[in-house]
């Protein structure tokens, strides 16, 4: 038995060998043509498609569907994976490797306005490779929860060697904490301030927004005085990206629903979501929030002294679209996958676990136009794999980022 | 009267604790009528233990929509109405706990002054202090700041039930914390000058921004500054809005209340729970409640030795909430002689309104409350006083003696069902209703079986 799977390990990637060759050598092709053996759509229907031909030009998704139906263009190159799952890239909510991770905290002030993660975006950095071997094509980078209020995000492709390539979207999010880190602040700050700063802090952002408001539709003549801290607030008001929630144990998951959801209105991502935060889910299916859950997908409950698994709790309570984010480098960035996995060890389902990795998280950052299924018009951001991700036994072995091969473990080794 | 409905609303409280407990050891949670009104409920045949009134051996309580409707033998009892039979059983009024800093991540926050503070950002719903009262029969606490500052934030009065604080709030805290003995690392000196320094800031505050409203109302009017400053400050005064004031200082200000003869904030009065933890805090209280204006809506919050300014406490005649160490001993520095004092026997001779507090430490059977007011009778206090210091009367330190405290009709439907009189340390709590609605039931506590039953073969061990 054992040599069977050993000569298997090592029959795969020959096969693999004789594919890719051919790919290497098409230079001219004016798209490529991938030939797989089942694709895990994420799209609205959940459609799973057996046998299917996925063509991708110029960076996007062109055509998907059964192999029967879809005309492969002449000048096409012809990837064949026959066996293989092709499955949407990986989405990370909640990730601090795709940028220098000596620039994690600025621990300046307890709420810091004006900091913004775009400034420490390392492509291709050896976290960004480690990322790509795991099938993992987008990553939210967030400052860290040192401190109540960070700085912005910055949604970042794990493919690309310029900024401009890798950037989705500055600012990405605004990273907030209201608690679970911030209280070793100095000498210890304690949640009752730690929330009326936080406020306090919004309060004047968002006055600031108002004001712009008003005189953009001409309802003052008073021009607002410009001021460049505030003025980064303004899409938060809009809407226009969430803020992500550190937060973790029932009290900061209710204080966030509360003042960031409910009395600000802000759009909301929870993630980390960690430890007992699951217990709130009756308070997040009432709201507009979304909810994304990592590092760890269980945490070991002091008071009824066993493992509870919080996917699994947020699941059966109600929050039946959760993410799952790492955190990395808490948790690696190529163990996404690993973390739904756990999830589910603990009593989740596999495939709201794999829509958990993909489309949820997607959604959650408003970057679905673009990621997070396979559709025609999205981007070409998707993963080869030996079976289902969620199977821990499964491994990716070619990641495509926006239509370029940004991984191939026949080229060089997975580097983890 | 929709009756399936709000019996099943009270019953899913019920089972949501049963849950919770089971999924995740949490017992305060379950969900305080989010759907359905509360319903009418009887509690039938038990014996009743009013505080306000003579006791029933064998009666009746009536409570619709939350609130008691009749008390009495024989009632006619509503064919709509869920009917708990607790014949064989005393039925008390929920206990209520004059201040406590539980539920709360930290007791108090580091910095010294801190009035724009409010434990609404702090309370967790999801902490063993809820559960804990439940079980001991609390179903009213006031949630606020420890001692261990100059002037904390506002506190709350909450059930210990709910998902989220706006649905455990009875009341918004009609009170900020404020310590004459020393926070740590503070002397009186510094103590002192640091409240003194707080108000004189609140003052100053005050006159530049009646200043500043008398220039803008003149600069509105077109007219030229006719006054010096200090009249300005006094003729501005009156042109003070609530929202001019920011949240710095508003609970100063509210706390304040008049500031002028003629000025008041038009903002919603706060008191002061004011801690003296020695006797000589007594007079320094009780001259910075007067010279500021709180001297009407301010609580003692006694430490051991403070019963030894009791001529000044009762001279002041403001409420009193024990500590909840009820015996100060005393030990002569020459012959090492200790003298032991029952402080509830002093403060229920004073005639002061006086409250007990629950202990600290969960280990000891003072965290009961009930036990407190036993150790009181034993001691040679009233009955019925020593059950109004948990219900009553910290029901009337709260402001809130028109809906707790006792069971008469008028009130909030908080009950506890005890399965003998109210001062046997035998006696367990069996059923707890708050605003009629069934939130705890002792065989549906899964701690509690944890803790009472005996473990399976092979399964006794706890790590």
């Amino acid at each position: 038995m054992r040599g069977l799977r050993a000569a298997a390990l090592l029959l795969s990637p020959l096969c693999l060998l004789a594919a890719s060759p051919r790919a290497a050598l098409a230079g001219e092709a004016a798209g490529v043509a991938y030939r797989v053996g089942k694709v895990i759509t994420m799209d609205k229907s959940d459609a799973v498609i057996n046998g299917a031909v996925v063509l991708v030009a110029g960076g996007k998704i062109e055509a998907v569907g059964p192999a029967a139906s879809v005309r492969i263009p002449e000048n096409y190159r012809v990837v064949e994976f026959p066996d293989r799952w092709l499955v949407p890239g990986l989405v990370d909510c909640h990730n601090h490797i795709a940028g220098s991770l000596g620039d994690l905290n600025d621990s300046v002030y307890l709420t810091n306005p004006g900091l913004n993660s775009r400034q420490t975006v390392e492509p291709n950095n050896d976290n960004v490779k480690n990322a790509r071997g795991g099938g993992v094509t987008s990553a939210l980078l967030i400052p860290g929860s040192g401190t109540n209020m960070s700085g912005f995000g910055t949604i970042c492709k794990m493919g690309g060697d310029s900024l401009s390539e890798v950037i989705v979207r500055s600012p990405g999010s605004l990273k907030i904490a209201q608690a679970g880190n911030p209280e070793w602040y100095w000498v210890g700050v304690g949640r009752s301030f730690m929330n009326w700063n936080t406020r306090q802090t919004l309060e004047k952002a968002r006055d600031y927004n108002e004001r712009w408001e008003q005189f953009d539709k001409g309802e003052t003549k008073e021009k607002p005085e410009f001021n460049p801290i505030w003025d980064q607030f303004r899409g938060l008001f809009r809407r226009e990206f969430p803020v992500s929630v550190h937060s973790q144990g029932y009290q900061l998951l209710m204080t966030t629903i509360d003042m960031l959801a409910k009395k600000l209105k802000l759009w909301v991502v929870l993630d980390h979501s960690e430890f007992d935060g699951w217990k709130t889910a009756a308070l997040v299916k009432d709201s507009d929030v979304f909810t994304v859950q990592g590092p760890r997908s269980y945490h070991f409950e002091r008071t009824c002294r066993k493992m509870i698994g919080n996917a699994a709790g947020w699941y059966y309570n109600g929050v039946t679209e959760l993410g799952i984010n790492t955190d990395s480098p808490v948790v690696p960035q190529e163990e996404l996958t690993l973390q739904a996995a756990l999830g589910c060890w603990y009593g989740w389902l596999p495939y709201p676990a794999l829509r958990g990795v993909t489309i949820v998280p997607a959604r959650a950052l408003g970057i679905d136009q673009r990621v997070g299924s396979i559709e025609a018009g999205k981007d070409a951001d998707f993963g080869i794999w030996t079976g289902d991700p969620i199977d821990p036994r499964s491994a990716c072995l070619l990641t495509v980022v926006n239509g370029k091969v940004v991984y191939d473990v026949n080229k060089k080794p997975r580097p983890f | 009267m929709n009756r399936g409905k709000s019996t099943r609303a009270s019953w899913r409280c019920v089972a949501g604790a049963a849950i919770g407990a089971m999924l995740g050891g949490m017992l305060a949670l379950p969900a305080m009528a989010r759907d359905g009104e509360p319903e009418r409920v009887a509690l039938t045949g038990g014996r009743i233990v009013p505080v306000v009134g003579a006791e029933i051996a064998r009666g009746d309580i009536l409570i619709e929509h939350g609130k008691i409707t009749a008390v009495g033998e024989k009632l006619e009892i509503p064919y709509d109405a869920r009917v708990l039979d607790v014949s064989g059983k005393t039925v008390f009024p929920g206990l209520v706990v004059a201040q406590t800093p539980r539920g709360l991540d930290v007791p108090n926050e580091m910095r010294p002054v801190t009035p724009f503070l409010d434990v609404y950002d702090a309370i967790d719903p999801s902490q063993m202090a809820f559960e804990e009262m439940l079980r001991s029969g609390v179903t009213t606490a006031h949630v606020i700041v420890g001692a261990n500052c100059v002037i904390g934030g506002v506190g709350r009065i909450v059930r210990p039930v709910g998902l989220s604080v706006d649905e455990m709030t009875v009341a918004a805290g009609p009170a900020l914390r404020i310590s004459i003995t020393p926070k740590g690392g503070y002397d009186r000196l510094l103590q002192m000058a640091t409240l003194r320094e707080t108000f004189a800031e609140l003052n100053d505050y005050l006159e530049r921004l009646a200043e500043k409203r008398y220039e803008e109302d003149l600069e509105q009017k077109k007219k030229k500054l006719d006054v010096g400053p200090a009249e300005a400050r006094q003729r501005g005064r009156e042109l003070v809005r609530a929202d001019d004031i920011d949240d710095q200082h508003r609970n100063l200000v509210r706390l304040r209340g008049e500031v002028g003869a003629a000025y008041r904030p038009p903002i919603g009065r706060l008191g002061a729970f004011v801690y003296c933890g020695q006797a000589m805090d007594v007079g320094p209280a009780v001259k910075l409640a007067k010279e500021y204006g709180f001297f009407d809506r301010m609580v003692i919050s006694a430490g051991g030795e403070t019963f030894k300014a009791l001529a000044e406490l009762k001279s002041a005649a403001r409420p009193v909430v024990l500590p909840p160490e009820l015996i100060y001993r005393d030990v002569d520095p020459i012959t090492g002689k200790v003298t032991e004092t029952f402080l509830p026997s002093r403060y229920a001779e004073s005639g002061l309104l006086w409250a007990l507090l629950p202990g600290e430490d969960a280990s000891l059977p003072e965290r009961f409350m009930t036990y407190q007011a036993a150790r009181c009778v034993r001691n040679g206090v009233a009955r019925d006083e020593a059950l109004r210091a948990i219900t009553l009367n910290p029901a009337k330190i709260l402001g809130l003696d028109a809906r707790l405290g006792s069971i008469e009709a008028g009130k909030d439907g908080n009950l506890i069902v005890l399965s003998g009189d109210p001062l046997d340390f035998n006696t367990q709590v069996e059923q707890v209703l708050i605003e009629g609605m069934l939130v705890y039931e002792r065989w549906n506590d899964p701690r509690m079986k944890r803790l009472t039953e005996s473990a399976p073969a092979g399964q006794g061990e706890r790590p």
